[in-house]
């Protein structure tokens, strides 16, 4: 027996505060209602409604409503739907009652069943009626549970939508499935209720807590504005050292979000920060990188913070978002993570179907589009640049570590002497549409190819001494850039999904790095007079420290690139040295990053893990100690040119 | 009265430990009598983060101290810096009562009171509270107010704190070896006694003390300490900027700073390649000295920036200049990309001669730990000085009201 004082809850409703109470209609939810009242998490006046009076008198709920005492007797609505309806009718006046005077109402209920899906239209009426926000947190049922219940839960989630402002919807096959497929049925339900407990809770912590960054309603409907779609919510909550990191871990272990990986297709995610008041703003920081990685960068991420003393030295990271049925069904099946890109993101099937549509159509729009904004990088951007990597990758799978290298003379460009050098660039603007497809750089690249064997014993001539440094040189910068891509704290950054997309490429990708050093050779070759002034400069197209002037660096070509873009057809063995910041999304840095990508992963995809920087691999020596902050929020213990990158980047 | 003390002072850098035997004079002389350092591990930014290695080492720099000054020590000025640190100038005014004309040393307590008096957070302690000047009724750069006229006595104050559990550390760090710590002295302070003259004081000077972890700066004005604080940027960034550029390992990017590097990237031949070797001789890397350099420059250059940002308002007024200190002052170039930042004249500077075994300490490293020990004769300097007869008078008036 559960000891429990009642009177312990005694609602204390301060009057500034927003007023809520949470019903719990039915079997489900009286049950979802019992953990609640355990934990005594949420302050809101708990409701039980039930038609049959044996659950309802076991029920810890401090009130309770009958429905339909005379019409049921006290005996349930046999999973009939019009009976629950009926009875919720009857008893009307009662519900009313205990209703009136809250600013939020959350149902919640498991659909399917009678008095769920017949009283839980008609309650949400009723408190819509007394001018409530109405929250609906509803489970549907188990798919054991026959096709008729699953009906009954459908008709009835039909009518909720109409009535309730938000609805959350758990999936009880999805819980089943995910959380303990092998436990006994009881604790399947409990973990089921205490996951919506906690949804409750969260929600109704995010709607009522004063946020330093709040989060209203809008927000929540926003996170939760998919037509019949299914909840996806983590909540982690974690004490100690670490704590941040902790509570993310755990918010993102949430069945619901498949580890995370239902994150990849959301649109709208609604993140909830709260902490006692020793919440810091590193802390804070440090779970919204972590999540970045989990994120894809279109996503909108509605951020909220909250301090809440009652929360003492624990932290709480709550997630919500909606993914549509069709696609949550279609993705459920553990994919590869390249697959877990938006649907219009993910790569297509052949190169086929790409070159055409480079040619024409995608050409000048694309291109176009740069011009506007060069900093944030145009959705569709990436699209072609993932099609073309994927597409090649098993189109001719040789091609692959080549393809991309064909980008990366982005350092060797500027080989003669820079200042030289970089304005003959300028005139060589590429349609974006170009440089994104990379598929046009083909033919170089088999120019490039047979040249291969020529220099397979990389380190030893002398001529090509340089370039392997340079190469090196490179490589470094690229895998740092890398790493700035995976980690980079804003998490709509744009890498990351194709970062994501990575070790499928992998796969078909040449397997020896050394394939990839001969391969770079001949590429960077072909320019060999001038020795090359290897200079972070040249990595990075702008340095506003050293050359003010960005007319004389390659910051000239990133300028007037887009004003030009569409006019000039360019030579392909231009396009492939013609710094690639063409598309403002990925300037030179992003395309080398690139050809890292390739290089790196090569090898399958252990090797990429490996090279997968955090942002505390960046931190090198330092990821221990606390972070030096610039003004801008900076980490300066990442090196000086490795952010000089970045901020480039974008 | 040629009374002369012996000091010790103890550095906890970031890259090596160094204690300093001094003997200061009472003419204001110092005369080294030894110094120990080892190489320092277990230190990151200027702070411990593992005591068992920082001891470890700690002793034998002690006992390397020890040997050849025929000294025990047992007490320590200790250095301390950190990204914790951070300065801020106050001023408090004091009203002297309506009757009073002249200002007493009560008033001059007051005064002081107040201008302690400012919100620094919670969990930070005072490390220095310096006094800047007196200022009498709007009269400024009063050095002795009390016995003068006024009506208003204010107390410009510049005052150094930390977080106090950081401080604290190091303090316990040490005295865990054991050894009592005498004072706790920032770092930067103590390197400006003995890398700034007078002169330079007086024209206005910003000594950067550039060690291993960070970069502890002072910004004298008119003789007084107009700003203060710590970077947490140093030679270690520099050394990781380029083991990350380079992709070899620290310890090979420390050699190649040491040896190869500069902050001058522009003049460079552009096939001048560096070659790194590992112990044996192999080669493990190569890089373009315009590469390296530029790696180098780029921190450099912000470590600065970061520096200037923090003191900017005052960088105009330097006539003397910037000094800079410290073992990273010691890379190549570094004083054109401090010319160049600061757009003031720069000098790379060690201690100020001091007497004994000199030779070696004059080098910039040891700025620091020198001026730990000027900074205690400095402190005893201010002291005032009585006579037994006086102290012993003193005794028995403080008995004597004590019983009374």
């Amino acid at each position: 027996m559960v000891e429990y004082d009642r009177h312990a809850l005694k609602e204390t409703l301060e009057p500034g505060s927003l007023r809520t109470c949470i019903v719990g209609i039915g079997g489900a939810g009286g049950n979802v209602l019992d953990r609640i009242t355990l934990d005594r998490t949420v302050d809101a006046k708990l409701i039980a409604m039930h038609t049959d009076i044996r659950v309802l008198s076991h029920s810890m709920a401090p009130h309770k409503v009958q429905l339909g005492i005379e019409l049921m007797r006290g005996v349930g609505a046999g999973g009939d739907p019009e009976l629950g309806r009926e009875a919720a009718v009857f008893s009307r006046e009662q519900i009313r009652e205990v209703v009136d005077g809250h600013d939020i109402v959350f149902l919640c209920t498991g659909l399917g069943g009678g008095t769920g899906s017949g009283a839980a239209p008609v309650v949400a009426e009723i408190a819509k009626g007394t001018g409530a926000l109405v929250f609906l947190t509803a489970t549907m049922p188990f798919s054991f549970e026959g096709k008729r219940r699953l009906k009954q839960a459908e008709d009835s989630l039909d009518q909720l939508q109409k009535r309730a402002d938000a609805l959350i919807l758990f999936e009880n096959n999805r819980m089943g499935e995910l959380i303990l497929p092998k436990d006994g049925i009881q604790k399947a339900f409990t973990q089921a209720d205490q996951l919506i407990a906690q949804s409750l809770r969260a929600v109704s912590t995010i709607l009522t807590t004063p946020g330093l960054v709040k989060l209203g309603l809008d927000d929540l409907t926003a996170a939760l504005n998919t037509s019949n779609g299914r909840c996806l919510f983590g909540f982690g909550e974690a004490r100690g050292q670490n704590r941040g990191q902790e509570a993310v871990k755990r918010a993102l272990k949430s069945p619901l979000i498949d580890q995370g990986r239902l994150l990849y297709q959301t649109r709208t995610l609604l993140v909830h920060i709260a902490g006692g008041e020793s919440l810091t703003l590193l802390e804070v920081d440090a779970i919204m990188k972590q999540l970045g990685k989990n994120v894809p960068d279109q996503t909108h991420i509605l951020f909220g913070v909250a301090v809440d003393a009652k929360l003492g030295d624990s932290v709480c990271v709550t997630l919500l978002s909606s993914l549509g049925l069709a696609q949550l069904n279609t993705l459920v099946a553990v994919a590869p993570p390249s697959e877990m890109l938006p649907l219009h993101e993910r790569p297509m099937p052949s190169v086929v179907d790409l070159i055409p549509k480079m040619d024409t159509a995608e050409l000048k729009p694309e291109a176009a589009e740069p011009a506007p904004a060069p900093a944030p990088a145009p959705a569709p951007a990436p699209a072609p640049t993932r099609r073309g990597t994927s597409a090649k990758a098993s189109a001719s799978p040789p091609a692959v570590p080549q393809a991309p290298l064909a980008e990366i003379p982005v350092a060797p460009t500027p080989r003669p002497a820079p200042v030289k050098a970089q304005p003959i660039e300028t005139p060589k603007p590429l349609p974006a549409a170009v440089m994104d497809s990379m598929d046009l750089l083909f033919p170089e690249d088999e120019v490039a190819t047979p040249s291969n064997g020529s220099h397979t014993d990389f380190p030893l001539k002398d001529s090509a001494e340089d370039d392997d440094l340079f190469h090196q040189a490179a490589a470094t910068l690229d895998k740092a850039s890398q790493a700035l891509a995976r980690s980079t704290p804003a998490p709509l950054e744009e890498e990351e999904p194709w970062a994501e997309d990575m070790p499928q490429e992998a796969v078909d990708a040449l397997s020896e790095e050394t394939a990839e050093e001969e391969a770079l050779e001949p590429v960077a070759e072909p320019p060999p007079p001038a020795k090359p002034k290897l200079s972070i400069e040249e990595f990075v197209p702008i340095k506003p420290t050293v050359k003010p002037a960005p007319s004389t660096g390659l910051a000239a070509v990133v300028a007037a690139r887009p004003i030009t873009a569409p006019i000039q057809p360019v030579p392909q063995e231009d396009a492939a040295y013609a710094p690639p910041s063409i598309r403002p999304s990925a300037p030179s840095v992003a395309t080398t990053t690139k050809n890292q990508g390739n290089g790196n992963h090569a090898p399958g995809n252990g090797e990429q893990t490996a090279f997968r920087f955090g942002n505390e691999e960046e931190r090198g020596r330092f990821k221990q100690t606390e972070p030096v902050l610039a003004d801008g929020g900076e980490d300066l213990d990442v090196p000086t040119w490795m952010r000089l990158k970045r901020k480039l980047k974008r | 009265m040629a009374r002369s003390t012996i000091y010790a002072g103890l550095e906890i850098g970031t890259s090596k430990i160094c204690v300093v035997v001094g003997e200061a004079k009472r003419d204001g002389t110092i005369k080294i009598l030894g110094v120990g350092t080892a190489p320092s591990s277990g230190v990151r930014k200027g702070e411990i983060v593992d005591f068992q290695k920082v001891q470890m080492v700690l002793n034998d720099a002690i006992v390397r101290a020890e040997e050849p000054s025929e000294v025990m020590i047992r007490t320590v000025f200790l250095g301390v810096t950190g990204g914790h640190i951070r300065s801020l100038s106050s001023r408090g005014a004091w009203r002297l009562p309506e009757e009073q004309t002249e200002i007493t040393e009560d008033d001059v307590e007051s005064a002081k009171e107040i201008a302690r008096h400012v919100e620094i957070p919670q969990e930070n302690v005072f490390l220095h509270s310096i006094t800047r000047q007196y200022i009498v009724d709007g009269q400024e750069g009063v050095r002795q107010p009390i016995g003068r006229e006024g009506r208003v006595l204010e107390a410009d104050y510049h005052i150094i704190h930390g977080v106090r559990g950081r401080i604290q550390n190091a303090v316990k760090c040490v005295r865990e070896v054991p050894l009592e710590v005498e004072d706790v002295v920032f770092t930067a302070i103590a390197a400006a006694q003995v890398v700034l003259t007078k002169e330079a004081k007086q024209q206005g000077a910003l000594m950067i003390d550039i060690g291993g972890g960070t970069a502890d700066y002072v910004l004298y004005e008119d003789a007084m300490i107009a700003a203060s604080g710590c970077v947490p940027l140093g030679g270690d960034h520099i050394t990781q900027d380029i083991a990350m550029a380079v992709q070899i390992r620290d310890r090979y990017a420390e050699e190649l700073k040491i040896n190869e590097g500069s902050c001058n990237y522009e003049d460079v031949e552009p096939d001048d390649i560096v070659r790194v070797e590992d112990d044996n001789g192999f080669m493990i890397a190569e890089v373009e000295r315009a590469f390296l350099n530029e790696v180098i420059h780029m921190r450099v250059r912000e470590i600065f920036e970061q520096v200037r940002m923090r003191c900017d308002k005052h960088i105009s007024r330097l006539a003397a200049g910037v000094y800079l200190t410290g073992g990273t002052s010691l890379l190549k170039g570094i004083d054109v990309v401090a010319q160049d930042v600061f757009q003031r004249r720069v000098t790379r500077s060690g201690s100020a001669p001091v007497s004994g075994v000199t030779a070696m300490f004059e080098k910039p490293q040891f700025s620091a730990p020198i001026g730990l020990i000027r900074y205690a004769q400095i402190l005893d300097q201010e002291k005032p000085f009585m006579s037994p007869l006086l102290r012993l008078g003193r005794k028995m008036a403080d008995l004597l009201s004590a019983v009374t």
